[in-house]
């Protein structure tokens, strides 16, 4: 077969973007992980595409560190038109200063309608000093957009009360509007490796961190956290086996590990980790029950948890009644697939 | 040594009621708390002035300013019966005053207070969960910023703060003036002291001297009052669905515990 | 009638409800399990000015009046019957009573350590043949230069067994009974001839400790007399009246308590395919709880509003004690039907909460002492003077 013609067109896309100038376009600042670009920042370029495809403006995204000219491509291939770089050994490390006048400067020659942050250490440290300085507003831990294309407003929601319910506010006067959006809330995009482009390298003029790395924090304790009041707890009922996996399980959720009286009388938890109303009361986001039947008192230690997944080989144990997610099955075949998934 | 910390309400969450169905909030019981985390603030300032009293018990002064518009001193006098020397009521911020435009009023408050050495502030809000009046007032003021401490100790021209990294926590420092962030429920918050509380809400004795009334037209020009940010709307979590039951083989139905824990656990 | 708290009760309120929240209630079950006071508790209450809640600041209090203490045990009583025991015995007759009748040094040097929590208080009267006979109590006092010269034996005796400074009733004229012969004295627990004798094994309360007094030859100086010879029935009487305002108020937190945990529980429930909460006699006991409640509150605060503005209370304060103690035991009854077995089993609080009420109709002045109280104020406005 000829693939001639399909190779003249291939070529013909590898065009490179047009790297607009004269300003606006929705921008990302890409945050860099272990070498890589973070999952977050290619989910914020796909919305950033989204947004700009509405607004008819450009993506653009900015690398910051040390040897992440290599990543440029990456940018491009999630969506981007243009990306800048700044690769320079001042900026190696996060820190606040080195980054922040980077971007300023960026900013102030380039006047973007909309900047994305990951909603990471990075987006924390970064957004509202930009936001301040630039007087732009600032919406943190997004989790939607939408476009209110008459102003060129972005209307983002974010949680409340840990997700209770989530506002939907938006900067409508004044540019630019930052978001920091939230990992894993917003699709991934789709990477298109035909997709290519020059990044432009930007001048990096250093600038000493203000903010000092002194060394581990030898004997700090942080405050022991009630099991009433612990965030994600792993328990464990009498079809859990034995203790073995519950704890696997907690420790790969960072979570605490408790039971119900069952657990206790087969003597793998204490009595003050007993989870019913006789016992402790927990309100947790993540509560796994492992093996747990779930009686009428278990059940009501557990009502403010947030999300309940339940394993357990009877298919009308009670827990399943509870349960966000109920998995039928053995927890001791279950579960080792499960803490292997989760890595 | 002169802290400010920044303290604001909440209204507690165990008061309101979120009707997912008809997308309706209920606030059953109107009670209002202190941001925990601004608590926690407020406890780490203590705590600096309690160390550097044992040096030198007239140098160590604590300001309490308010995070946001409020419609009384309650939380002001809160703090001064907690401890704190002095604090300012702020009148006449726009009620729909944001960050943007409350870290301009409180750094406009802190240079009329004569400037200070640490500002210490709640790293996120319980409600919105917004981390940004901390480091939106750093800028503000020029002043470097440490966020999410766990721990703070300020001495003589340096603040040093324990905060968390991926592999455990570690020690950063940054010379004075600067602004710190503190992590919520990472610091025990003390009581108020009786006699102090007692005196604070009565209006009588020296403490209730301490709480000062300012106008924020005095501070900052009306211009920069407009706040940036409005409410558009209000979105509702899926209703809550039990007994949701995984199917497939046990692998698949890992795969889907996997990926609903994932999302909720790792961050 | 403005019937608001006024700021610095509302806050103060918070604060203790927050203490007791935090400090009491994870410890509640605990001291029950172990028969322990909870020192640890009232080292913390002293330090944030509790412990002297109703006293002036001049002597160390807090300032927050009869009000303050009984928004105190409101809020202790919510949540740690014991503790509120532990407390309302230390602040209300331990201290209050050298507050009333002490002299300008025996306040500086008594009251003030006592509220500022530095040192534990105890009220010492009852004897195994005077409980509510108060006045038939047989201790005897006798004069000795500058020294009374105590004998005699103390049963039921509260915090006696760990205070600093108990204030003690004996007899001074056995010829005279309740009209001059009895007389009022402080005592420091380091006083040679006095020892804690038995503890008694209750059936509830048992973070508080009763205990057996013995003085035996106990020396005690003239100057530490409170009040005047021969005018320690007065005394008691005086201290008694205020403090079974306070007691109610922990009986008020105690109920409150009950029906927060039984409306909680039939909220959560189901049986028959429906929560409790849509059966109508739940609904029921949960009205007639909740009324009781406010009731009793609308009459302790009242009360307390009559004590700080100087107003005679003493037979209203007996109503507080007489109902406020049955409406705790009738609410707590109830809320342990609404739970049915579960209120049953020791792991649960109710049941504790049902064994530590039981006492507050006995102590402090018996149900049949305040009706006593009562009725005889009620009859003496009639010309009727009648005894106990």
């Amino acid at each position: 077969m000829d693939t001639s013609y399909l190779d003249l067109l291939m070529a013909q896309q590898e065009e490179v973007a047009e790297e607009a100038t004269g300003g606006g376009g929705v921008w990302v600042v890409a945050d860099v992980a272990d070498g890589a670009v973070a999952s977050v920042t290619l989910e914020a370029i796909g919305t950033a595409r989204t947004l700009a495809d509405s607004l008819g403006a450009y993506v653009y995204g900015v690398l910051l560190g040390e040897g992440i000219t290599d990543l440029a491509p990456t940018l491009y291939q999630a969506g981007a038109d243009g990306v800048r770089v700044a690769d320079h050994p001042a900026l190696a490390q996060l820190a606040l200063e080195p980054y922040q006048k980077v971007l300023a400067d960026l900013f102030e020659a380039e006047q973007p309608e909309v900047v994305i942050f990951g909603a990471t250490a990075q987006g924390q440290e970064l957004a509202p000093r930009l936001a301040q300085a630039l007087g732009g507003g600032l919406i943190e831990h997004v989790t939607a957009v939408s476009l209110d294309e008459s102003t060129r407003t972005v209307q983002a929601a974010f949680p409340i009360y840990g997700g209770e319910y989530f506002e939907i506010v938006a900067c409508p006067e004044a540019r630019p509007q930052f978001l920091t959006i939230e990992p894993d809330a917003f699709p991934a995009p789709f990477i298109d490796s035909y997709r290519k482009g020059e990044p432009t390298l930007l001048d990096v003029e250093p600038v000493a961190p203000s903010v000092r790395v002194v060394g581990e924090a030898e004997g700090f304790e942080p405050p022991v956290v009630p099991l009433a009041q612990a965030p994600v707890i792993v328990a464990a009922g009498r079809q859990a086996g034995d203790l073995e996996l519950v704890k696997q399980l907690a420790t790969a959720l960072d979570g605490r590990v408790a039971g119900d009286r069952g657990a206790r009388d087969a003597g793998w938890i204490e009595a003050e980790q007993i989870v019913d109303v006789r016992g402790v009361t927990v309100a947790p986001e993540v509560y796994v029950a492992v093996g747990i039947r779930g009686d009428t008192f278990h059940n009501a230690a557990i009502e403010e948890a947030q999300f309940i997944l339940a394993i357990h080989p009877d298919p009308d144990a009670p827990i399943f009644e509870m349960a966000d997610l109920c998995l039928e099955a053995e927890p001791q075949e279950i579960v080792p697939v499960l803490l292997e998934l989760l890595g | 040594m002169r802290v400010v910390v920044i303290l604001g309400r909440v209204l507690d969450p165990g008061g309101i009621t979120v009707n997912r169905r008809v997308g309706r909030i209920f606030i059953n019981r109107e009670k209002y708390i202190l941001q925990p985390a601004d608590r926690c603030a407020l406890e780490a300032a203590l705590r600096i002035k309690d160390s550097a009293d044992c040096s030198n018990p007239t140098d160590a002064e604590v300001i309490a300013l308010p995070r946001g518009p409020l419609p009384d001193d309650d939380v002001l006098r809160q703090a001064l019966a907690t401890g704190a020397d002095r604090a300012v009521y702020l009148v006449g911020s726009p009620a729909q005053a944001d960050d943007a435009v409350m870290a301009r009023v409180l750094a406009a408050t802190v240079e009329q207070l004569g400037g200070a050495d640490l500002v210490l502030t709640g790293a996120t809000t319980l409600d919105t969960g917004q981390s940004q009046l901390g480091p939106r007032l750093a800028e503000a003021l020029g002043w470097p910023q440490i966020v999410d401490a766990w721990a703070v100790r300020a001495a003589g021209e340096r603040v040093e703060v324990v905060c968390q990294n991926k592999t455990g926590y570690v020690i950063h420092d940054a010379d004075l003036p600067a602004v710190v962030t503190v992590t919520p429920g990472s610091l025990k918050p003390r009581y108020p002291d009786g006699v102090r509380l007692v005196n604070v809400y009565k209006g009588v004795g020296e403490i209730a001297a301490a709480l000062e009334q300012w106008e924020v037209a005095d501070l900052v020009d009306a211009e920069f009052l407009k706040p940036l940010l409005e409410q558009r709307g209000r979105d509702f979590p899926p209703m809550r669905e039990r007994g949701a039951r995984a199917s497939g083989t046990v692998d698949e139905m890992a795969q889907a515990a996997a990926d609903a824990l994932y999302r909720r656990v790792s961050r | 009638m403005d019937f608001t708290f006024s700021p610095e009760h509302v806050a103060l309120r918070r604060m203790i409800r927050e203490f007791a929240e935090n400090e009491m209630a994870p410890l509640a079950m605990e001291l029950d399990r172990e028969k322990r006071v909870p020192f640890e508790t009232l080292k913390k209450m002293a330090k944030i000015g509790l412990l002297g809640v109703c006293f002036p600041q001049e002597y160390g209090g807090m300032g927050a009046g009869e009000t303050g203490y009984c928004i105190l045990m409101e809020e202790l009583g919510r949540v740690c019957t014991s503790t509120a025991v532990n407390v309302g015995t230390h602040i209300g007759i331990g201290a209050t009573v050298i507050y009333l009748d002490g002299n300008e040094a025996q306040r500086k040097k008594y009251l003030t350590p006592l509220a500022r929590g530095e040192k534990i208080g105890a009220f010492v009267l009852t004897e195994s043949d005077a409980g509510s006979d108060a006045a038939a109590i047989r201790t005897r006092a006798v004069r000795d230069g500058d020294h009374w010269i105590l004998n005699g034996t103390k049963t039921f005796n509260t915090n006696g067994s760990y205070a600093d400074i108990l204030t003690a009733m004996a007899v001074t004229d056995p010829t005279l009974g309740a009209r001059g012969g009895i007389t009022a004295f402080i005592i420091e627990s380091d006083m040679p001839g006095f020892t804690v004798g038995t503890h008694e094994n209750k059936m509830g309360i048992l973070g508080s400790a009763t205990a057996e007094l013995v003085f035996e030859d106990m020396r005690v100086p003239h100057e530490n007399v409170l009040g005047k010879v021969g005018e320690g029935f007065i005394s008691f009487m005086k201290t008694l009246d205020m403090g079974r305002l306070t007691l109610s108020a922990a009986a008020l937190g105690g109920a409150e308590m009950a029906l927060e945990m039984a409306v909680r529980w039939a909220k959560t429930r189901k049986q028959f395919g429906v929560e409790l909460a849509h059966k109508q006699s739940v609904q029921w006991m949960i009205a007639d709880m909740a009324t009781e409640i406010e009731a009793l509150r609308s009459l302790i605060y009242r009360v307390a509003w009559m004590v700080d503005t100087g107003q005679p209370f003493s037979q209203l304060a007996a109503m507080c004690k007489v109902y406020g103690s049955e409406i705790a035991s009738r609410a707590i009854d109830m809320a342990l039907q609404i739970h049915g077995g579960l209120g049953f089993t020791r792991d649960f609080p109710i049941e504790r909460a049902f064994r530590d009420a039981r006492i507050s109709e006995i102590f402090e002045g018996t149900s049949e002492i305040q009706r006593f109280v009562i009725a005889s104020n009620i009859f003496r406005e009639h010309g009727v003077r009648i005894r106990p």
